[in-house]
This record gives structure tokens, C-alpha cells and sequence, in this order.
């Protein structure tokens, strides 16, 4: 019997639901539903099956020897534990998924530094009303007019004025 | 004489008018755009103009005469210009005097009454230019605050996946633990099927056996009683009840 009972993990389920994202809610539905429907099913069978009265049954039948050599064979079986297939693929898929939540967050990190800078640069921005024409080009390149493409004055097409 | 005080003292002045009147003073030796870049951004241009007494004379003329002619000086100055240029006929009386003077007066009236709204009109579309700016620049503030915040959550998110993979595995193992008790109740349950139905038959059996005894014994009973018993017994059975009904009324 060693070996046999992997404790089950207690799963703090109210933490899981918020940390899942509300695209994958109905995954995270459909995963608790089928983990409440084995943990029923779990505690509606009994851990031991009931003891078979022997005594009873050697008394009562009246082929001889039959009993006990049920009795002998029953109490010598060894039910088999069930193959457990999956645990090394979860995992596996558990790995690959640190793996890539690491790379995310990598990316992530380095998209929340591009984020800083520009907050940064807005932060310390002078106030509009002591720029130049040069300072706000300096700060939003998008508004320098482009005097070699259109050398005549508003330096840009007329549609954007 | 005051004329020819005016007339001293304006060269004097005009030369050391440095402050005001530098524009046609170049010295060669002052070079210009010769030093660093100056990469600070510039002071902001002062709000208010330099100050001007009766819309034309600037405050550094009077304050510049102030320690050596007072108060008054400048007055003087002016009043004694005027004078002398009136005087000599250097400025000419005539019909355009009088049309100028008009004209002023109209625009320094309209200046007075107007010129507040005016300013504030045009301050007033500034402003709008410069709150649409900030506008732009406070929504990207916010913007990039909240878009840091959502990508901070979603880290936090992605580190809760080992919730995912506890709960796969405590599904496998439920699964595993579900499965062997039903073998070991199968087991059970057939075992016991087996026992009960060997028991359930010999039961039967016993049944059967019995019933077709008592049947064989019925029947060979039945057959063995001989027409001249029978008539024997039913006499016997007469009599026995005629005994059996004189006792009994003796009874009652």
C-alpha cells in the first residue's frame, strides 16, 4: 500500500480564479467542474472494500476445501495500483510552461522599461509654454516639419493643416 | 537756456545709452556665436514688457537721469526739446499737425478702451493651444501608468500557474486513487457474487430435494393405502366422533 496515495494537494481555488485572466475563464470553469466531479466520485467510494466473513461461509457452503481455497487466493491477490502515465508529461508541459512564463516576463519587463523611459521623458518635459519650435521637435519628433520634401511654406501638405 | 541745456546734454546721453539704444553700436571687438552651445534650455521670455512711462519712453531713460537731474529731469528734457524745436521751426505747424494729433488721440482711445479684451482674446487662444498640448500629454501619462500597471498584473498572473499544474496532478492522482478502489471492490464484489451463488444453489437444491420428497412420500403414501384401509379407517373416524359428540354434551 506504500506508494499508493499521493497526498492530494490542498488547491486554494478563490487565489486561482483571480489570478486567471478573464480569456481563459471559461477553461478555468471547465477544469474546476471536472476536479469536484473526481474528488466526488473520490470520496463516494469507500477506501477498503468490506471484509468478506469467512467463517460464515465455511460453515455455510458445503463443497469442501472450496472456501478456503478462496480465502487463500483472495487474501493472496494483490490488486494491481493503476499506471500513472501523465504525471511526467504535466511535468513536462509544467517546465515548458515556467520556460515561456519566463520569457514573458522578460519581455515583459523590458516592454514596462520602454514604458518608464517615455514616462520619463514626459516627466521631465519642459512646460509648453517655455518651448520652442525646437524643443517641442526635440520632444515629439513627429511634429518636424519637413523642409526638404515640401520647401515652400506650411511645409507640409495642406489636407493636414 | 534750457534749450541749450537740452542740447548739451542730449549727445552725452545718446552716447551712453548703451541699455536702450545699442543696436547702432558695433563694436568689432564682440564677437558673437563663439562660445559653447548652450544646451540649457533658455529662461522663459518675461511676461510683462519693460516698463514704459506715457506709452513711449522707456523707465531706464528716467531712471539713468535720475541721479543727476532728479525727478524733473527728463520732463525738463522733453518740455525744453520741444521748445526748441518748435521754436526754431525745426518741426512745422501745419495741417497734418492737427491730423496726426486727432488720429493719436482716436488710437490711444481705442487702445484704452479695447486694448484689455484684445489681450485677453489672444491670451485666451493661446491658452487653448497650450491646455489641448498638456491635454495630449497627461492622457499619455496616464495612459503609460495604466499600461505599466497591466502589464505589472500580468506577471503576477503568470506566476500563479503552478496552481494549474497542482490541480492537473491532484486530478491525476484522484483518478489513480478513484480507479483502485473500484478494482479492489470488484474484486470484492465478485468475490462474494461467487460465494453467495454456491451458497444460493446449494439452498436450492436442498429446496428441490425436499419438495420432491415429500412429494415421492405423498404419493407412495397415497398409494399404499388399500381401498379395505380406507374403509376401515373412515369407520373408526365415525365411531371416534359419535364418542368424541356424547362427551361433550354431557359437558355442557
Amino acid at each position: 500500500m506504500a506508494g499508493r496515495r499521493a497526498t492530494l494537494k490542498a488547491i486554494d481555488w478563490m487565489a486561482f480564479a483571480e489570478r486567471v485572466p478573464p480569456n481563459q475563464r471559461a477553461m478555468f470553469n471547465a477544469l474546476k467542474t471536472r476536479s469536484d466531479a473526481l474528488s466526488a466520485k473520490l470520496t463516494s467510494l469507500p477506501e477498503k472494500p468490506p471484509a468478506i466473513d469467512w467463517v460464515y461461509y465455511k460453515t455455510a457452503v458445503a463443497k469442501a476445501g472450496m472456501v478456503d481455497e478462496f480465502e487463500k487466493k483472495y487474501s493472496a491477490l494483490k490488486v494491481p495500483e493503476p499506471v500513472d502515465t501523465q504525471t511526467d508529461k504535466i511535468t513536462a508541459q509544467e517546465q515548458e510552461a515556467a520556460k515561456s512564463a519566463a520569457e514573458y516576463v522578460q519581455a515583459s519587463k523590458s516592454r514596462i522599461v520602454q514604458y518608464e523611459k517615455q514616462l520619463e521623458k514626459f516627466r521631465t518635459m519642459i512646460p509648453f509654454d517655455q518651448m520652442t519650435f525646437e524643443d517641442l521637435n526635440e520632444v515629439f519628433p513627429e511634429t518636424k516639419l519637413d523642409k526638404e520634401k515640401y520647401p515652400y511654406w506650411p511645409h507640409k501638405p495642406i489636407e493636414d493643416l | 537756456m534750457l534749450s541749450r541745456l537740452g542740447l548739451r546734454a542730449a549727445p552725452a546721453a545718446l552716447k551712453s545709452l548703451a541699455p536702450s539704444l545699442s543696436v547702432g553700436v558695433l563694436h568689432a571687438s564682440r564677437p558673437f556665436h563663439t562660445g559653447q552651445h548652450c544646451l540649457a534650455p533658455l529662461p522663459p521670455l518675461p511676461e510683462k514688457g519693460g516698463q514704459v512711462r506715457h506709452g513711449l519712453i522707456p523707465e531706464e531713460f528716467f531712471q539713468f537721469l535720475y541721479p543727476k537731474t532728479g525727478v524733473t529731469g527728463p520732463y525738463m528734457l522733453g518740455t525744453g526739446l520741444l521748445f526748441y524745436l518748435l521754436s526754431k521751426e525745426i518741426y512745422i505747424v501745419n495741417h497734418e499737425t492737427i491730423a496726426g494729433a486727432c488720429t493719436v488721440g482716436v488710437l490711444i482711445y481705442i487702445v484704452k478702451k479695447y486694448g484689455g479684451d484684445v489681450a485677453a482674446f489672444a491670451d485666451r487662444l493661446n491658452e487653448e493651444k497650450v491646455a489641448k498640448a498638456l491635454a495630449v500629454k497627461n492622457d499619455s501619462i496616464n495612459h503609460l501608468e495604466s499600461i505599466i500597471e497591466q502589464e505589472k498584473k500580468e506577471q503576477w498572473r503568470a506566476e500563479g500557474r503552478s496552481y494549474l499544474f497542482d490541480a492537473k496532478r491532484n486530478n491525476i492522482a484522484m483518478l489513480l486513487e478513484t480507479n483502485y478502489r473500484e478494482r479492489l471492490l470488484t474484486v470484492y464484489n465478485e468475490v462474494k457474487k461467487r460465494l453467495d451463488y454456491q451458497i444460493a444453489v446449494q439452498q436450492l437444491t436442498r429446496r428441490k430435494e425436499q419438495d420432491h420428497m415429500i412429494n415421492w412420500i405423498e404419493k407412495n403414501v397415497a398409494q399404499s393405502i388399500t381401498a379395505q384401509q380406507e374403509k376401515e379407517s373412515i369407520a373408526k373416524c365415525i365411531s371416534d366422533l359419535k364418542m368424541l359428540s356424547k362427551s361433550p354434551q354431557a359437558a355442557v
